[in-house]
């Protein structure tokens, strides 16, 4: 399987400004130091709480927020050291579907006029093969000829959701983020979306980053599975091996806060004490060692590296000092 | 503190409930009809989906539809045996905070910014218990800790900007509680809240509803928090309730299609992967454009021609209520 997007120590600071002269005080580290690997056709789930950093870092490998530093590589091409013209270009290979289908749709436009100004703007094809290939998506993401004149305010949240994934689909990129996509749908129709997704995926090859913060839609949709808490990732795992054997103690309590929508199952509940802490001050060593039911007195003084916990065909690691060799 | 009396006769008793909203493009029935009770001490899910009615339901109660252009124009709300629809603002107001209590979704627009905590909470105090100053404050205190605030005395004197989501939501709890309501209505209680959070809030709900014996309805669009939380649940589609059943029976066998194809859909963490989730096709009817039948025929894979001519009517068999022509039968 062929690497299509490798991030390197991706770092991604907000200054923060104070003072009288309103100058920089600190930094929030909103994505500290993250490094993954997606291949060609797949697609990695990206998890965690609000505040946790999936949405910038999604942002951030598109160069929507200007990485503080790292790496990003996209088929070959090294996306953070781009200058614009060529950033545009580059472009055409990512895209990225919004969490909330009625501010990501512009709603003085008509869907003909949302889809047709991608191509436009990237100059692909006539007129005529441009108004083809917009047909052509409407049906794929399964809406109907005669909507292209119709407003976004028409529409269902399941129909615009459709629609931002068919305007994402317009230049055939190779990668695309789906920040939150299905999260602000009603469930009977955030499984048509997921199915929609899926099979994109399937039939076109195309890798997907996809961020949530639920599980349960993640494991569906994912071949692996990253887990963010401050910043940082903690956990990442082929699916099978990160629900199965879910080994940061982060996941284990996330995975244990799911409902169960069963009520003859009596959930043995590992609640987690506190709340996040606050990313501009996060605690030293271990970030979570503030709410872990494991702590120790090594998790303060030292951040954990990364280890490897599974086997060859499900690789697996984690950052905790709890799986570190002594 | 002690328990409530608890009799056979409803604490709330919603009947034939119907609310209209007048818009630009038309008359709207949100609530086209709608009848249940709740028990004393009960915990009660009302579910469905964005605009099946459940808040305006929670809010018709509470007697907070905004009037125009909102109106109840039939059917009666009795609380403990008292007629609500029609009592005039003044009584409304006695009863909301020290009857029934709410909890809203965002705890941040629920909560003024501009007080603190603590004048917040001995306000409700002072109006509905007569108790004031130090006492007040004391009782407030002693309810943040109820809900599981870490050093209430310091926070209670805190802004609302300066705590945290689930602390906000936990001070709305701290707040409803206050008063002893009998019936406390939760309006999407843990829905901006992160799952670690929720399960913490949900627990501290639960928890309270045992050792106070306030009676909650909670409305979800979460069937898994409804599973774990709640003794019976109403089932709401476009403006009316299709199916309530107690808790066990209602998960283990959903007798209208709708329930069934909403469990069916819930994304859960499963331990065998599967190709494709279940859906339920098509979307919900605009409430302007009804069709003249049950809501649910269009996208209902059992529908008849006498699905999309007659509204189905309740049909009542040990303890749960389903309005459908061709309910699931037992699995």
């Amino acid at each position: 399987m062929s690497v299509l997007l490798e991030v390197k120590n991706l770092k991604k600071h907000f200054p923060i400004h104070g003072g009288l002269f309103h100058r920089v005080v600190g930094q929030l580290k909103a994505v500290d130091d993250v490094s993954f690997v997606l291949d060609k056709g797949k697609t990695m789930g990206l998890v965690g709480e609000s505040g946790c950093g999936k949405s910038t870092l999604g942002r951030a490998v598109l160069r929507l927020h200007e990485p503080t530093d790292g790496t990003v590589i996209l088929d070959g091409v090294d996306i953070t050291k781009l200058e614009s013209k060529a950033l545009v270009d580059a472009r055409k290979d990512m895209q990225i579907i919004f969490q909330d289908p009625y501010a990501s749709l512009s709603p003085r436009r008509t869907i003909q006029q949302t889809l047709l100004e991608p191509l436009e703007t990237h100059h692909i094809g006539t007129a005529k093969s441009r108004q083809q290939k917009i047909e052509e998506l409407l049906d794929i993401v399964g809406l109907r000829k005669h909507v292209l004149h119709r407003y976004p305010h028409e529409f269902s949240g399941g129909q615009r959701q459709r629609i931002g994934i068919a305007r994402a689909l317009t230049l055939e990129p190779k990668f695309i983020v789906a920040d939150e996509a299905v999260s602000a749908l009603d469930v009977s129709v955030q499984s048509q979306v997921l199915n929609l997704i899926s099979n994109l995926q399937k039939t076109l090859g195309i890798s997907f980053l996809f961020i949530s913060h639920d599980l349960a839609v993640v494991q569906h949709i994912s071949d692996d599975v990253g887990v963010m808490y401050l910043g940082r990732l903690v956990e990442k795992a082929t699916t099978t091996s990160l629900y199965s054997e879910p080994r940061h103690p982060y996941t284990k309590a996330l995975l244990s806060a799911i409902p169960i929508p069963d009520p003859t199952i009596k959930n043995q509940r590992q609640i987690l004490k506190g709340d996040v802490p606050s990313p501009l001050n996060p605690p030293s060593g271990c970030t979570f060692r503030t709410r872990c039911p494991e702590a120790m007195d090594i998790c303060a003084a030292k951040v954990p590296l990364q280890v490897e916990v599974g086997s060859k065909n499900e690789p697996h690691w984690v950052a905790c000092h709890l799986y570190e060799p002594s | 503190m002690s328990r409530h009396m608890r009799s056979n006769k409803p604490l709330l008793s919603v009947r034939d409930l119907v609310v209209e909203f007048s818009t630009e493009r038309g008359l709207v029935r949100a609530i086209d009809g709608i009848s249940f009770d709740v028990m004393h001490g009960e915990t009660m899910g009302l579910v469905g989906e964005s605009g099946c009615g459940k808040s305006v339901t929670s809010l018709a109660i509470l007697g907070l539809i905004p009037s125009p252009p909102g109106r109840i124009t039939a059917g009666s709300i009795q609380l403990n045996g008292r007629e609500l629809v029609g009592l005039p603002e003044s009584e409304y107001r006695r009863i909301r905070g020290s009857e029934i209590s709410m909890i809203f979704q965002e705890p941040m627009t629920a909560l003024n910014p501009v007080f603190t905590i603590a004048s917040q909470m001995t306000d409700v105090l002072r109006r509905h218990q007569k108790i004031r100053g130090k006492q007040a404050k004391n009782r407030a205190i002693e309810m943040l800790e109820l809900v599981g605030i870490p050093s209430p005395d310091k926070r209670i004197n805190e802004y609302p900007h300066q705590l945290s989501g689930g602390m906000r939501q936990r001070v709305m709890i701290a707040m409803a509680l206050s008063c002893n309501p009998k019936l406390l209505l939760a309006d999407e209680p843990t829905t901006a809240l992160d799952v670690t959070i929720q399960a913490q809030v949900m627990e501290q709900i639960v928890k309270l509803q045992h050792e106070l014996g306030t009676a909650v309805v909670l409305v979800t669009h979460d069937l898994g928090v409804v599973a774990e939380s709640c003794q019976r649940a109403v089932v709401m589609y476009a403006g009316r309730i299709v199916e309530q059943a107690p808790i066990i029976p209602l998960f283990k066998n959903p007798q209208h299609p709708y329930t069934a194809g909403l469990m069916a859909s819930i994304p859960k963490i499963r331990t065998d992967k599967v190709l494709e989730l279940p859906t339920i096709p098509g979307t919900v009817p605009d409430l302007l454009h009804l069709p003249e039948g049950c809501r649910f025929a269009d996208r209902c894979q059992y529908s008849d021609d006498r699905c999309h001519k007659e509204q189905p009517n309740n049909q009542r068999k040990d303890n749960r209520e389903v309005a459908c022509f061709h309910p699931c039968e037992e699995a």
